[in-house]
């Protein structure tokens, strides 16, 4: 445990609602068809953008015609890439040369990078007649070659940004312990080739959507967006656009999912913004079709794992891992390099392995750009940690329980610190495992399965052990880069009494679904004893509340540690005034008041002389009834709290400290069968257990723990964003890309655990990312299904076809998805 | 995603919609469900100039079928989720296979059979299972009737016999001609990635029984070439013989080759070939409990 690492003091407060499965605040209005999403916002004189792409991955533009589209009916300006060059800077890169060279424009200047990359926005007075011209801009490609694949594009000599000279973006080498010293001493020593983890997304409900307006008059910009990490996006829209932060306005209000892919919609907010300015500052919308997102909005990393060795002691414990990873980004960085250092918040997953040598490097090649998709990083890296403890299982005739067993983490190592000096609050990964082997029943199915595959039948089970890193030090961004302006994590919160002696919060979080409204109001209720019914939530985001902070935003599994805290510093700070306020007005001693709900509402309570007043009492006191008031008595009632997560900088040159503040966990088992004819892999038993600290709210947290098993399912066996040589992406639509539906969906049966972060005041830790546990879960199932026919799981996402090419092509490895064991 | 302009119009019956189609031009399109048609004009991949509604003539929705079970009669407008329930699916249970699975259950209830079979689809669900039947189209076109064996209707990929202006006004179906004691079942399955996706493959099968033996037997493949195959190699293996695995295993090997599918999102080639002689296997087992009088309801393969 390093010093910074205090436990934190527990809430003083009761803890009546927190805890409970109060009802969802939002349901009200989202499901009477009543949420306010940014394409329900009419604007008085809006214009609508439709955005010309390439159709080509790669492509120099050898010239571009958007005369006649300028001409067309109701067009009110048409933008070409290289107009918005000359209007703006480049976007931040966030890191450093080479990748840091990359220039990144809202639209393509001189050439394509990705296939469905804007070269042009064309703004009229309707969507149909904006797509009626847009069909008539006409635009000159020169095609060059595509490279679609990581690796080639670190080896082939190609240069895609000739700014940067060079593909790759990032590289660096993480070394802990002693690698050589534990190869030279181990019992066995695996390898593995290759194994890949594909792209996929997070498709949510809601596409992006812009609302810009450009207010000539005061210079301001008003953006109504569906961003989730709109303080990150004004810190990138800044610079590029020349206006200061406080001239950005930036709202959201309900939002139908993000998964982190909307975080880098910032590159179409430019362009929204910029078109208003030239039309007079008339709102300008975009409201992105799904086509448009599938192609050009974001996917999640891909990653290639090169040249595996793994060093077993005679146990089958795991002393050693050495490797070669290779990220994708696609076109442009944007969020990137960050994924280069992410991923090493779970550097050991679950296990004890002291020493790890890994080389992380990051290439761009000409597919859509990356974003920080739902279990960002860590995911990609807890999957090939899962292979290398199911391939080292098998290998050595371990069962996958017990080869799990033998290298976790144990509970009583809490708070541990992992090579790369991180610290795992908490958690007991043993314990989740006999949770879900007894909910799966883990010994009849052993006998069942034995039994099946004496009858010829495919059939396996598996385990998949993830961690949730949440609340990150932004602190890892000075690893990448020392020049990085970054550190720490925070949130702001707001809580007032208004003049009516309403309770109101403000946070700075921006919430798509994850329940925010309702988890606050629980933690105000209970700091001031009264029902979450009697706490108004302030839906979304909105800059203009003045509460956030330059990390607000929802992402990185964090709300309920940093929001939460943030609310309940908030409320603590009004109940304090609160309390003075109340001392004075009751002529009472502060020791003597109480808190809580009267015949006229929330109040505080003299017990001595059991007079009291309410919450209008005391607002009206201040706001409007002040004549009286002792100067010194300085109280608003409307008190601002910002949560500082407590973080150092890490050790630059070894790549070492703390990165996130609590780690949840996920464990799941899965039996799958492959159908020996069809070679379908179905789901036949589903078990997915959960630690995410103390439950603030457990229907919320199942809600997220189900949401992300679907999502995963989803990317293990359905969501395939898989390009062509020539850089087509083959699934741009839902014919082509299959979001998981409830057809697809197995029973899922449900466990809990509850291992209280030390770190956090109400012993929660961040959730709801999940961290891919069913992508590792399945493949586990799936190998333990396929290694006596001799084929080794070796990518992240396998359907009917690939299992049946694995099997079609024994003896023969494609170096492909699955491969034969060699 | 919005289509360019278009002028829209209502028929009052099909005779006038012939008329303003043949004189609208080229350029003009009969809708009817909408459900392949809109999405395409949304895509901006079709751009009729003008639409003539038929969802407004009447008298074009009905399934129609006689006590025998001889003759079944489609309307050109009913909906695949009105034929799902319909009386004659619960007769001939390879209808229900075929309608209940048709996409989602928005697609089915605006969707079309005679749009369906306009439309050509190569992964279209109905024509392989019209296909095994004794299936003709009734058309209506500027110059009169004409009816035309489904066979013969589908031409190519999205391309049939309709000439100008002619439109799809009932769809025939028939068993096919078979003696007394003789029993018929039929069966469709087809493995899609999900509800809203068309097949990866599908088998039709329709099997005449008499007592043990295969009597006759058509079997249709769907989604693996431009139009549906015919596999006869996969009927021969049957025909006249006792439905046994070994003669059903050697009838869904003969349907391997049969189809000529293109590698795409859902499957390779040589894997929907296989899916194919699975989904074939699959089929006649059922078909021929049907016929044996069992009830045997069939899901698509979703994966
Ligand atoms: C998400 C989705 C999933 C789908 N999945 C499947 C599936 O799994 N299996 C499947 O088989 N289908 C599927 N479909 C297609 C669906 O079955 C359509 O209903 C069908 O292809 C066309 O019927 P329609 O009535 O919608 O025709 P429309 O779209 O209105 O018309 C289709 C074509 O036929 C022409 N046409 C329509 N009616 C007539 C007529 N009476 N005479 C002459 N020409 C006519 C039109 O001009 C047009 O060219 C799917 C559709 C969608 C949107």
């Amino acid at each position: 445990m390093t010093e910074e690492q205090k436990t934190v003091a527990k809430s003083p407060g009761s803890n009546r609602w927190v805890g409970q499965s109060v009802a969802r605040k939002e349901e009200a209005r989202l499901l009477r068809g009543q949420g306010k999403f940014v394409d329900d916002y009419r604007l008085q004189g809006t214009l609508h953008v439709k955005f010309v792409r390439s159709a080509y991955a790669h492509a120099r533009i050898a010239s571009i015609d958007v005369e006649q589209a300028r001409n067309a009916p109701g067009v009110a300006v048409v933008l070409t890439g290289a107009e918005v060059a000359k209007l703006v800077q480049p976007f931040i890169e966030i890191g450093p040369d080479p990748g840091g060279k990359i220039l990144d424009y809202p639209m393509a200047v001189d050439k394509v990078h990705f296939q469905g990359e804007p070269v042009a926005a064309v703004v009229a007075e309707s969507i149909e007649a904006a797509e009626d011209a847009a069909e008539l801009a006409r635009v000159d490609y020169e095609s060059l070659p595509a490279v679609v694949d990581a690796e080639e594009a670190l080896t082939d000599g190609s240069v895609l940004h000739p700014s940067s000279g060079t593909n790759l973006v990032w590289q660096g080498e993480f070394e802990y312990g002693d690698v050589d010293g534990a190869f030279s001493k181990a019992a066995h020593v695996i390898e593995i080739d290759r194994l890949h983890f594909h792209r996929f997304s997070s498709t949510p409900l809601e596409n992006n959507v812009v609302i810009a307006q450009w207010d000539a008059s005061d210079n301001q910009i008003y953006f109504w967006c569906n961003n989730s990490f709109p303080a990150f996006a004004i810190q990138f829209l800044s610079p590029a656009l020349g206006v200061g932060i406080d001239q950005i306005h930036f709202q959201s209000h309900d939002i139908g999912g993000s998964f982190g892919i909307k975080i880098t919609n910032y590159p179409y907010m430019a362009v929204c913004a910029l078109a208003s300015r030239a039309c007079g500052g008339r709102p300008v919308k975009w409201v992105e079709t799904r086509t448009e997102h599938m192609t050009a909005s974001a996917h999640g990393n891909e990653r290639t794992f090169r040249d595996t060795r793994v060093a077993l002691d005679g146990d089958g414990v795991i002393t050693a891992i050495e490797s070669r990873h290779i990220d994708d980004c696609g076109a442009y960085p944007r969020y990137e390099p960050l994924g280069c250092i992410i991923w090493a918040q779970v550097l050991p997953g679950a296990y004890r392995v002291q020493n790890m040598r890994i080389h992380f490097s990051q290439a761009v090649t000409n597919k859509c750009p990356v974003g920080p998709n739902r279990g960002y990083s860590r995911m990609q890296h807890l999957w090939f940690l899962e292979r290398v403890i199911d391939i080292c299982g098998h290998r050595l005739g371990i069962p996958a329980d017990e080869m799990r067993l033998r290298n976790y983490i144990k509970s009583s190592e809490m708070p541990y610190t992992t090579p790369n000096g991180c610290v795992y609050d908490s958690g007991d990964y043993a314990a989740m495992q006999r949770i879900a082997k007894d909910l799966i029943g883990w010994d009849e199915w052993q006998s069942k399965i034995a039994e099946a595959r004496r009858q010829g039948r495919l059939i396996g089970i598996g385990i998949g052990t993830t961690l949730d890193s949440g609340t990150n030090n932004f602190g890892q961004s000075q690893i990448i880069n020392p020049r990085a302006p970054y550190s720490g994590q925070s949130e702001g919160a707001n809580v007032k009494l208004d003049i009516y002696g309403e309770i109101v919060v403000s946070i700075g979080s921006v919430p798509q679904g994850q329940g925010h409204e309702t988890t606050a109001a629980q933690v105000v209720a209970d700091v001031l004893n009264v029902h979450p019914d009697m706490v108004k939530v302030r839906p979304g985001f909105d800059t203009d509340r003045n509460v956030h902070t330059g990390h607000s935003g929802t992402y990185a599994s964090q709300f309920a540690v940093t929001g939460l805290s943030a609310v309940h510093g908030a409320a603590a700070k009004l109940k304090s005034e609160l309390s003075r306020l109340a001392s004075f007005a009751l002529g009472a001693n502060e020791d003597d008041l109480e808190f809580g709900v009267g015949t006229q509402g929330p109040e505080v309570k003299d017990n001595k002389s059991g007079k009291s007043i309410n919450y209008w009492g005391l607002a009206n006191l201040v706001n409007v009834n002040n004549a009286g008031l002792p100067p010194d008595l300085d109280v608003t009632l409307n008190c601002r709290y910002v949560y500082r997560a407590p973080f150092k900088v890490p050790d630059i040159q070894r790549k070492y400290g703390n990165l996130t503040l609590t780690y949840a966990a996920q464990l799941h088992i899965a039996v799958i069968e492959i159908d020996r004819e069809t070679y379908i892999p179905k789901i036949l038993g589903y078990v997915a257990v959960d630690d995410c600290g103390r439950v603030v709210n457990p229907a919320i947290v199942r809600g997220q723990v189900f949401g992300a098993t679907a999502h995963g399912i989803g990317a293990a066996l359905y969501e395939d964003c898989r390009y062509d040589e020539a850089g087509n992406l083959l699934a741009s639509t839902f014919s082509d890309y299959i979001p998981i539906t409830a057809l697809n969906m197995p029973r899922i049966r449900y466990g809990h655990l509850e291992s209280p972060s030390p770190f956090s005041y109400n012993g929660a830790k961040g959730m709801g990312e999940g961290g891919a546990a069913p992508v590792h879960t399945v493949c586990a199932a799936l190998q333990d299904a396929l290694w006596s026919s001799g084929v080794i799981v070796k990518d992240s996402h396998n359907t009917a076809d690939s299992v049946f090419r694995a099997l079609s092509t024994l003896g023969l490895d494609r170096g492909q998805g699955l491969g034969a064991r060699d | 995603m919005h289509p360019g302009p278009f002028r829209y119009h209502r028929a009052a019956s099909l005779e006038e919609a012939a008329v303003m189609l043949q004189q609208l031009g080229e350029d003009a399109r009969p809708l009817a469900g909408g459900q392949s048609l809109v999405p395409l004009m949304k895509l901006r991949l079709a751009g009729p100039t003008d639409l003539v509604d038929l969802a407004f003539v009447p008298g074009l929705s009905y399934v129609r079928h006689e006590d025998d079970g001889g003759e079944i009669r489609f309307g050109a407008l009913t909906r695949h989720a009105e034929i799902a329930d319909s009386g004659a699916a619960a007769r001939f249970p390879i209808l229900h296979d075929c309608a209940a699975g048709i996409g989602d259950v928005q697609v089915r209830n605006r969707g079309t059979i005679g749009g369906s079979v306009a439309e050509a689809d190569p992964s279209g669900d109905w024509a392989p299972v019209l296909l095994t039947h004794v299936t003709e189209i009734r058309c209506v076109g500027p110059g009169g009737e004409r009816t035309v064996a489904l066979r013969d209707f589908i031409l190519d990929a999205y391309t049939t016999a309709l000439g100008p202006g002619e439109l799809v006004r009932e769809i025939v179906m028939r068993a096919p001609p078979h003696e007394d004691g003789e029993r018929i079942g039929g069966a469709y399955i087809a493995a899609k990635r999900c509800a809203q996706v068309y097949a990866t493959a599908s088998a039709a099968v329709r099997l005449t029984l008499a007592g043990d033996v295969c009597r006759d037997v058509a079997i249709y493949l769907g989604a693996v070439a431009l139009t549906p195959v015919e596999v006869t190699a996969a009927a021969e293996a049957l025909r006249g013989r006792a439905l046994t695995r070994e003669t059903i295993e050697a009838a869904a090997d003969a349907a391997r080759s049969g189809g000529d599918p293109q590698p795409d999102m859902r499957g390779s080639a040589e894997y929907k070939c296989a899916l194919a002689t699975a989904l074939v296997k699959r089929a006649i087992e059922i078909a021929a409990r049907r016929a044996r009088g069992e009830q045997v309801e069939v899901s698509h393969e979703y994966a």
